[in-house]
């Protein structure tokens, strides 16, 4: 074949790497393995608190709202479902299969055995310090879908 | 859920948390598990189309995370290059004002491709001089 040239400005396309959940998911079993279970959660705690701080101060101030528009732009972002019930105490998001884990099915990378908490752990650590607690209700581990739980901490 | 699109920062931050337990020998024997257990797609590419191969892996993923660059394949000379005008991920970092990139960070990329690629008979020659600016080139030549 020919020389082949490609150029490409950032405008060009969208900025969608699923890929990335296969590394992510790679980094969790990586922790898990030389570090355990807690490291796990510890790593996630500590990456939520850093780089979610903007959205956690929005939770702060806005609560339940702030978090259901966050959602509700991932998934819709993934090309995803999220099935979204809210009160004035209580968010519900029921997620018919994870986007992350269905595509990293779908191309054969390895789906960490605590994958689960990049949900789990980062949804209690968004409501650290807020008058919400998170709950992960439900979880299935082959397609992710799962029902999460967000609500009013008992004063 | 962490969407694809925070990927970045959150590969960034497990740089930094193996560094705070184990100092940097753990941030790169996780880039090493990370080259062995997830680029099998660059691997395959390149067993089954040699430097062509290079060229199929980056189309895709340069052009998923809407990077800004000039990439050349030469068939015949056995040559692949990428000129990265803008690296989308360490640009994503340096734009972020509540978080430091990791010190490192670029170093991942010459660890993982290189370490796929050097025992199939490639050379893999980076030029990392201007990662604080988010650029960087690679050329990578099929041996003989």
């Amino acid at each position: 074949m020919p020389k082949e040239v490609m150029v490409r400005n950032a405008p060009d396309n969208a900025y969608l790497h699923k890929d990335f959940h296969g590394a992510l998911s790679t980094g969790i079993e990586y922790i898990h393995n030389r570090y355990g279970e807690e490291a796990v959660r510890e790593y996630l705690r500590q990456f939520t608190r850093a780089y979610y701080a903007p959205l956690i101060e929005e939770i702060k101030e806005r609560w339940l709202p702030a978090l259901r528009a966050h959602y509700a732009q991932v998934y819709a972002d993934e090309g995803g479902e999220v099935i979204i019930e809210e009160t004035a105490d209580e968010l519900l998001l029921r997620v018919p299969f994870s986007p992350a884990v269905r595509h990293m099915r779908e191309h054969g990378y390895m789906v960490a055995r605590l994958f689960h908490e990049t949900v789990k752990t980062v949804n209690e650590t968004l409501c650290e310090g807020t008058p919400f607690a998170a709950e992960l209700v439900e979880y299935d581990q082959e397609t992710g879908r799962s029902v999460q739980r967000f609500y009013r901490r008992a004063s | 859920m962490i969407p694809c699109t925070d990927f970045i920062p959150a590969y960034s931050e497990m740089f930094k948390y193996l560094e705070s337990r184990d100092g940097k020998e753990a941030v790169v024997d996780f880039w090493t598990y990370l080259s062995d257990n997830f680029l099998d797609n660059l691997r395959e590419e390149a067993a089954k189309n040699g430097i062509r191969g290079c060229w199929n892996y980056w189309s895709r993923t340069l052009n998923e995370e809407a990077a800004d660059f000039t990439m050349t394949v030469d068939d015949e000379e056995g040559a692949f290059s990428i000129v990265m005008h803008h690296c989308p991920s360490k640009g994503r970092l340096l734009a972020f004002e509540h978080i430091e990139p990791y010190r490192d960070y670029c170093e991942h990329c010459d660890l993982l491709y290189r370490r796929v690629l050097e025992p199939m008979g490639f050379t893999y020659e980076p030029d990392f001089s201007e990662v604080d600016q988010a650029k960087c080139s690679i050329v990578i030549r099929k041996k003989g």
